[in-house]
C-alpha cells in the first residue's frame, strides 16, 4: 500500500515531528516563562524508560492497545511528578541554578538508566517494546504510528497557540518578562511556573513513551544531550517567543539534516556513520551562536502583540 | 582507618584536576557573571593539545604541559574576543549568553573531531611511577596534578587578594563603570582572566587525559561537577570553591568506595548540591556583564 514511501523517510519524519513537539513544549518554558530547561532529554528519557520498564517487565492482564495506553499514561505521570519536583527546586532560582538543576536531573536519569540494569537493562539495553497495533507490514505500522504522534504534536501546538491568547498565557509572559512586577500585582508566579513546568514535563514524558514504542529497543545512548540540543536549536532559530518558531526552526534544522541531507543527497556511504552526525552537531552549535548574536528573536521575530504595539507606539 | 586514608588520598589526587578546572571556571564566573558551558571544551582541548604535542613531537608528558596550557589559554581568549565580547556589545541577555556558550560547547566538541579524528586517543608516554602515600598507591602524574593545584591555588589566591591586578579584577567584578572611571582598562583585565582560566582548564584536561583516554566528551563528563562546586563554593570566594571542591572530591571517593555502583556517588552528590542550592537560594541579580 505504501510502496512509494521510503522506510528511512518514515523514521526521519518521526524524529522531526518528535523534536517539533519537544520544541513547542520548550517554547512554553523558555520562550514565554524564561525557564531555560537544559534537561529536556531527562524528562523525555524518563518517560521513555518508565514506559519501557512497565511495558516489558510488568505482567499486564490486558494487551495492546490498553497496555500501551496505561504504560504511556503512567510514564507521562512520572515525568510530570519529576517536573513538579524539579520545578519546585528551580522556580525561585536564577538562570544559573536552573541550568545546573535541569542538567543535573538529566544526568540523574542517565545514571539510573545505567545502574538499575535489573529493570532497564543498563548498558545492554531493553528490548521487547512495540507499536501497539498491527496494520500489516512494519512500514505501515510505523507510518500509522507517525500519524498518531503527529496528532499528539498538533494537540500540543493548539494548546500552545491557545495559551498565547488566554489570561494564563499573559500571566506566563508577565512572569517571564518581569517576575517581580507580576508578583507585586498579586500573581503567584511560583505556582504558575511550577504547574506550567510540571505539565510540560509530563508531555515530554508522553513523547518519550511514544518514541520508545517506535525505537523498540531502549539504549542509554538514546538519552544524550543531542535531544536537548535539537529542540533548543530549532526553537532558537525559528524564534523562542513564537509558536510557529518551533515548527519552522525544527524543519529548517532537524528536517533539513535528518531528511534532506541523510536521505536525498548523494553523499559517500562512509560519511553517514561519523561525518554527517558530527557535521550536524557542529552546524547546530554554530546556528545557536550566530542566531543569538545577530538575531536573538529568531527568524520569525517578536510576538504579534509586541509587533502591533511597536507599530502603534514606536519601538 | 584504611577507609578514611583511602578516601582522603584518592579523593585529593583524583579530583585535583577538577578543583583546578573549578578555579578557572570560577574566575570567569566571578568577573563576568557568565556560566560558560564551553569551558568544558577548554578541558577537552587541553587534553587534545597535550596528547597531540606528546605524540607528534615524541615529548615527555611534563614537557607538553606548559605549551598545552598556553594553547588552551589562547583558545579561551579567542572565544571571549570572537564570541562573548561581540555578544555583550550587542546587549545579549544572561540567558541567551548561556545558550550561546552551550552552542559553542557543542561546536567545539564536535568540530575538534574533524581535526583530531573520531577515535579515542591515548598519550604515548611511559607508565608513570607509583608512589605510596598513607598506604595508597598514587601515580606520579596524579601527584604532579595535586602539587600543581596546591601551588596554582595559592598563587591565584594571592594574585586576586594581594596584587594590583587582583584588585582591578575585583573592582571590575563589582562595578564595571566605576572601575573604568578609576582608570582600570576592562579589556586588559578581562583578557587576562580568560587566559588564566584557559590555562587552568587546559592543565586540568591534560591531567585528566593522561590518566585515561582523550575523547570529545572528556570535559563535558566533568562539567556538572565543576559547575556545582563553583555555584556552591563561590559564596565564600575563591577559597570557598577550593574547599568545596576538595570536600566534594573526598566525599565522592568515600561514597564510590562504599557503594556497589560508582555512579551512585555521582547521583548522591548531584542531589545534595542541588538541594544545597535550593536551601541557600540563589536568587541573585542577573549580572550579564561578561
Amino acid at each position: 500500500m505504501l510502496d512509494w514511501l521510503d522506510s528511512f523517510l518514515v523514521s526521519g519524519l518521526f524524529d522531526v515531528v518528535m523534536i517539533i513537539g519537544l520544541a513547542l513544549l520548550l517554547h512554553l518554558q523558555l520562550g514565554l516563562t524564561r525557564i531555560a530547561n537544559f534537561g529536556i532529554v531527562g524528562f523525555w528519557g524518563l518517560g521513555m524508560y518508565v514506559f519501557g520498564v512497565l511495558y516489558v517487565r510488568v505482567d499486564w492482564a490486558f494487551g495492546d492497545p490498553w497496555q500501551f495506553i496505561v504504560c504511556a499514561a503512567l510514564a507521562a505521570l512520572a515525568a510530570g511528578v519529576a517536573g513538579l519536583i524539579v520545578g519546585w527546586l528551580i522556580a525561585d532560582l536564577n538562570t544559573d541554578g536552573v541550568l545546573v538543576a535541569t542538567l543535573g536531573f538529566a544526568a540523574a536519569v542517565q545514571i539510573l538508566a545505567t545502574t538499575e540494569d535489573d529493570l532497564t537493562g543498563g548498558a545492554r539495553g531493553l528490548g521487547g517494546l512495540r507499536i501497539p497495533f498491527d496494520v500489516g507490514k512494519v512500514k505501515e505500522d510505523e507510518f500509522a504510528w507517525l500519524l498518531a504522534l503527529t496528532s499528539v504534536v498538533v494537540l500540543i501546538f493548539l494548546y500552545a497557540w491557545r495559551v498565547h491568547r488566554s489570561p494564563y498565557g499573559r500571566l506566563l509572559i508577565a512572569t517571564g518578562s518581569n517576575e517581580a512586577l507580576a508578583r507585586s500585582l498579586g500573581k503567584s508566579t511560583f505556582r504558575t511556573k511550577l504547574w506550567m513546568f510540571a505539565v510540560t514535563s509530563g508531555a515530554m514524558g508522553l513523547l518519550g513513551a511514544m518514541s520508545g514504542a517506535m525505537v523498540r529497543y531502549l539504549d542509554v545512548g538514546n538519552i544524550g544531550i543531542g535531544v536537548t540540543l535539537a529542540a533548543m536549536v530549532g526553537l532558537v532559530l525559528g524564534g523562542t517567543v513564537r509558536v510557529w518558531g518551533a515548527v519552522v526552526g525544527v524543519l529548517l534544522t532537524v528536517g533539513l539534516f535528518d531528511i534532506v541531507v541523510q536521505i536525498y543527497l548523494p553523499l559517500p556511504r562512509e560519511w553517514y556513520t561519523q561525518t554527517i552526525p558530527v557535521l550536524r552537531e557542529v552546524i547546530f552549535g554554530a546556528t545557536l551562536i550566530i542566531v543569538l548574536v545577530f538575531r536573538p528573536l529568531g527568524l520569525l521575530g517578536d510576538m504579534r502583540r509586541d509587533k502591533l504595539m511597536g507599530k502603534i507606539h514606536g519601538k | 582507618m584504611d577507609f578514611i586514608a583511602q578516601s582522603i588520598v584518592i579523593g585529593l589526587v583524583e579530583q585535583a584536576p577538577l578543583v583546578l578546572a573549578a578555579i578557572g571556571f570560577a574566575l570567569i564566573y566571578r568577573l563576568s557573571g557568565l556560566i560558560n558551558v564551553a569551558y568544558s571544551e577548554t578541558l577537552t582541548l587541553g587534553a587534545y593539545f597535550a596528547m597531540w604535542l606528546s605524540t607528534t613531537f615524541a615529548l615527555d608528558f611534563y614537557a607538553v604541559l606548559v605549551p598545552a596550557a598556553i594553547l588552551s589559554g589562547l583558545l579561551s581568549v579567542a572565544t571571549y574576543l570572537l564570541i562573548f565580547r561581540p555578544a555583550k556589545r550587542r546587549n545579549v541577555g544572561t540567558l541567551e549568553m548561556i545558550i550561546i556558550s552551550f552552542g559553542l560547547s557543542i561546536f567545539l566538541r564536535h568540530g575538534l573531531q574533524f581535526i583530531f579524528g573520531y577515535r579515542l586517543h591515548f598519550f604515548d608516554v611511559p607508565a608513570p611511577d607509583t608512589v605510596w602515600v598513607l598506604g595508597v598507591g598514587v601515580t606520579s602524574f596524579r601527584l604532579l596534578a595535586f602539587a600543581t593545584v596546591v601551588i596554582l591555588s595559592l598563587l591565584l589566591y594571592l594574585f586576586i587578594q594581594r596584587s594590583r591586578y587582583g584588585l582591578q579584577v575585583r573592582a571590575l567584578a563589582s562595578d564595571e563603570q566605576l572601575a573604568q572611571v578609576s582608570g582600570i582598562r576592562p579589556l586588559v583585565v578581562t583578557v587576562m582572566i580568560w587566559f588564566i582560566a584557559g590555562v587552568a582548564g587546559g592543565l586540568a584536561g591534560a591531567f585528566l587525559g593522561v590518566g585515561s583516554s582523550v575523547g570529545p566528551l572528556l570535559g563535558w563528563r566533568e562539567f556538572l561537577f565543576i559547575m556545582l562546586v563553583v555555584l556552591v563554593g563561590m559564596r565564600w570566594g575563591l577559597g570557598g570553591v577550593i574547599l568545596v571542591g576538595v570536600g566534594a572530591g573526598i566525599a565522592l571517593t568515600a561514597m564510590a568506595l562504599t557503594f556497589d555502583q560508582v555512579l551512585y556517588a555521582d547521583l548522591v552528590l548531584i542531589i545534595a548540591f542541588i538541594a544545597l542550592l535550593k536551601w541557600r537560594g540563589t536568587r541573585l541579580t542577573e549580572a550579564a556583564k561578561v
